[in-house]
């Protein structure tokens, strides 16, 4: 306090400052804005349920390949045609199928490919969901208007349709076409939603602040808004992982999707669904792990949308 | 500090100022249906080294006044002359450069510092923005600006929500500060504050002033804490200066009966002396700034009004005293509070 003492200040705000040491309350506060989120994301226990299901999901997915023999998913292993179609045993724990692969190592493979497809296409779409949302509202105006219609005829068209037509031409069964084209219908409610983020954090008074100290365009929309919408934008993230697992898919499952040699967990189904009276497992084991890897996303989801409440209220 | 002693030098000339807000209705098509008035022609000055007070009430266009004159807005007529450059229809990187010695602290510091940033880069980007200095140079003049502010320069690294009102507050006013401005707007920026730090921050503001050689638009609807800053007072009313004079002037004679009304609405902390004064309180509310009315723009809710205060516009023009000015047609009739 030198120098203020030097310019004779009121020594203001000194005097409650041993009480920021001893009160449990205000040492608290001091906890950085990233673990009050963490703390109270790990109290909600679906969210906790879900989270470390999808960890253990990748180790499977990512890991087991690796760590155990069930890494060749193409290979026959059995050709007795008595010993296709078995069931869980030590050697195959989800089973074969009916050319004799182990399902555990195919379902570790599509596994791999379902998920990075439903990842890379999250990413690729949350970010021009939020270059195209963040210009419209910052901007308004005309560039509001003509990306926000688009963004309304994009939507207006039935999505399964659109998505069969143009997989049809412009994928060739690899998991890069599949990306750009799940991508391609996943950024519209990002868009809107950071579009309407950023039309109520523009008039905000700190955004005004900004521009008073000479802060640009891209400064303030990257620099000032966006963290403030950071949590909408990842709670719509981690559920569009969710909406793009089940694409990939029903995509996959109708032909329209991976085809041979790549796998997912939707050919897997497609694969499966002829011999569910024979051996349902072939079915069940990537449709439930489809169906459980989306309820896990939806509940992390969830949880971060709690964790993320925007007042940062210190519970 | 000498150069304020030896001759005024007037640092901003306010000429005519009108600041219109566009009412438009349809969606696609959208038809300007009227105009929201909110500042309707205003002239001041302010000179170097001095503070005006503009006070008023809610929707006199106080708040608008000093945004437009940071260019938050931009002014739909008239001149802003800060130093001899119009900032009214400048733009771009000159306009940035304005900027830097123009600054503003706004009304409510619970929303005007960005959450997500520490107080530290809060207070070093308009440096960053306008490249003064190497990184380490900024976080020495942080530091040195968070302990000129009154706060420990250890605090840099926290977050605006660990801090109180007050301490917010000289945060705001500390990144005001950091590039250097000569002039700053206040708006307001003591009345969102517990009574009980209001001074404190006052203090520092005069502190400041003297220090650095600031000039203050000081934005308020508190007349008390007007009187205890301001060297000028220019009184507000639906858009218009009504009144304009020295502070002690100003209290002592009002020539306004707004102003007036104003000054008798100042609670004296004496119950004697409060029973037995007069009050004059002003009936209805502040007249829609969409439809003004005709003539004297106070005569709806004027105590003195007559049948010319309906009818003609008074002139805003110099009156008896020092550099008074005020609008009205029966400025001698005003008696003091």
């Amino acid at each position: 306090m030198d120098i203020s003492e030097r310019l004779n200040v009121p020594s203001t705000g000194e005097e409650i400052e041993p009480f920021l040491e001893v009160t449990p309350q205000l040492v608290q506060q001091r906890r950085s804005q990233g673990r009050i989120i963490f703390d109270r994301f790990i109290r909600n226990r679906a969210a906790i349920v879900g989270a470390i299901f999808l960890i253990l999901l990748f180790l499977f997915c990512f890991v087991g390949p690796l760590v155990t023999t069930h890494n060749q998913p193409d290979q026959i292993h059995v050709t007795d045609v008595a010993q296709t179609l078995a069931g869980p045993s030590w050697q195959f724990p989800f089973g074969t199928d009916d050319t004799g692969r182990d399902m555990m190592a195919r379902a570790m493979a599509g596994g791999q490919v379902s998920l990075l497809i439903a990842l890379i296409s999250m990413f690729m779409a949350v970010i021009v969901g939020v270059s195209i949302g963040a210009f419209a509202g910052f901007y308004g105006g005309i560039i509001d208007t003509l990306l926000m219609r688009f963004t309304d005829v994009i939507l207006s068209v039935p999505l399964y349709l659109l998505l069969f037509v143009l997989s049809a031409s412009f994928t060739d069964g690899s998991p890069k076409s599949v990306i750009l084209l799940i991508s391609f219908f996943g950024w519209q409610y990002a868009a809107r939603l950071v579009r309407g983020e950023f039309l109520s954090l523009r008039e905000r008074e700190y955004v005004l602040a900004a521009r008073t100290i000479g802060a640009k365009g891209f400064r303030i929309m990257f620099r000032h808004i966006l963290p403030n919408a950071a949590g909408p934008i990842i709670v719509n993230a981690t559920l569009l992982i969710g909406v793009n697992i089940i694409l990939e898919s029903v995509m996959s499952y109708f032909g329209f999707g991976i085809k041979p040699p790549n796998s997912s967990w939707g050919t897997l189904v497609s694969d499966g669904q002829g011999f569910f009276d024979v051996d349902p497992l072939l079915l069940m084991v990537p449709a439930l792990l489809i169906f459980f890897t989306v309820l896990s996303v939806n509940l992390v989801g969830d949880g971060l949308r709690d964790a993320l409440d925007p007042y940062m209220t210190e519970r | 500090m000498a150069e304020t002693l030896v001759g005024s030098k007037t640092l901003l000339d306010i000429r005519d100022l009108k600041m219109y807000f566009p009412l438009t209705r349809g969606i696609v098509l959208q038809r300007v249906i009227g105009y929201v008035r909110a500042v309707d022609g205003i002239s001041f000055t302010i000179e170097q080294g001095q503070t005006l007070g503009l006070v008023g009430e809610s929707g006199s266009g106080k708040t608008t006044i000093g945004r437009t004159i940071v260019r938050l807005y931009k002014p739909t007529e008239g001149q802003i002359i800060f130093d001899n450059q119009d900032l009214a229809q400048m733009g771009g990187e000159h306009l940035r450069e304005i900027r830097r010695r123009v600054q503003m602290v706004f009304q409510d510091p619970f929303a005007s510092l960005n959450p997500r940033f520490t107080i530290g880069s809060l207070i070093a980007e308009p440096m960053h923005i306008y490249n003064i200095g190497s990184s380490s140079e900024i976080r020495e003049k942080t530091s040195e600006l968070l302990s000129v502010v009154g706060l420990r320069p250890e605090y840099i690294n926290r977050y605006p929500h660990e801090f109180s009102g007050g301490q917010r507050q000289r945060i705001a006013v500390a990144r005001a500060l950091s590039i250097n401005p000569e002039f700053i707007v206040l708006d307001e920026p003591v009345s969102a504050l517990d009574v009980s730090v209001r001074a404190q921050v006052l203090n520092l503001l005069q502190r400041l002033q003297n220090q650095f050689n600031l000039t203050y638009l000081f934005v308020s609807h508190d007349l008390s804490v007007v009187r205890h800053v301001a060297d000028r007072i220019a009184v507000m009313y639906l858009g218009r200066i009504v009144e304009l004079a020295d502070r002690d002037e100003l209290y002592a004679a009002p020539k306004h009966p707004y102003t007036q009304a104003l000054l008798s609405s100042i609670p004296i902390p004496d119950p004697q002396i409060e029973k037995r004064r007069h009050r004059i309180i002003l009936s209805g509310d502040l007249p829609s700034s969409i439809n003004i009315p005709s003539g004297c723009r106070f005569h709806t809710r004027c105590p003195m009004a007559q049948q010319i205060c309906r009818e003609v516009d008074p002139i805003f023009e110099r009156k008896e005293g020092r550099e008074h000015y005020a609008a009205c047609h029966f400025s001698e009739e005003v008696r003091p509070v």
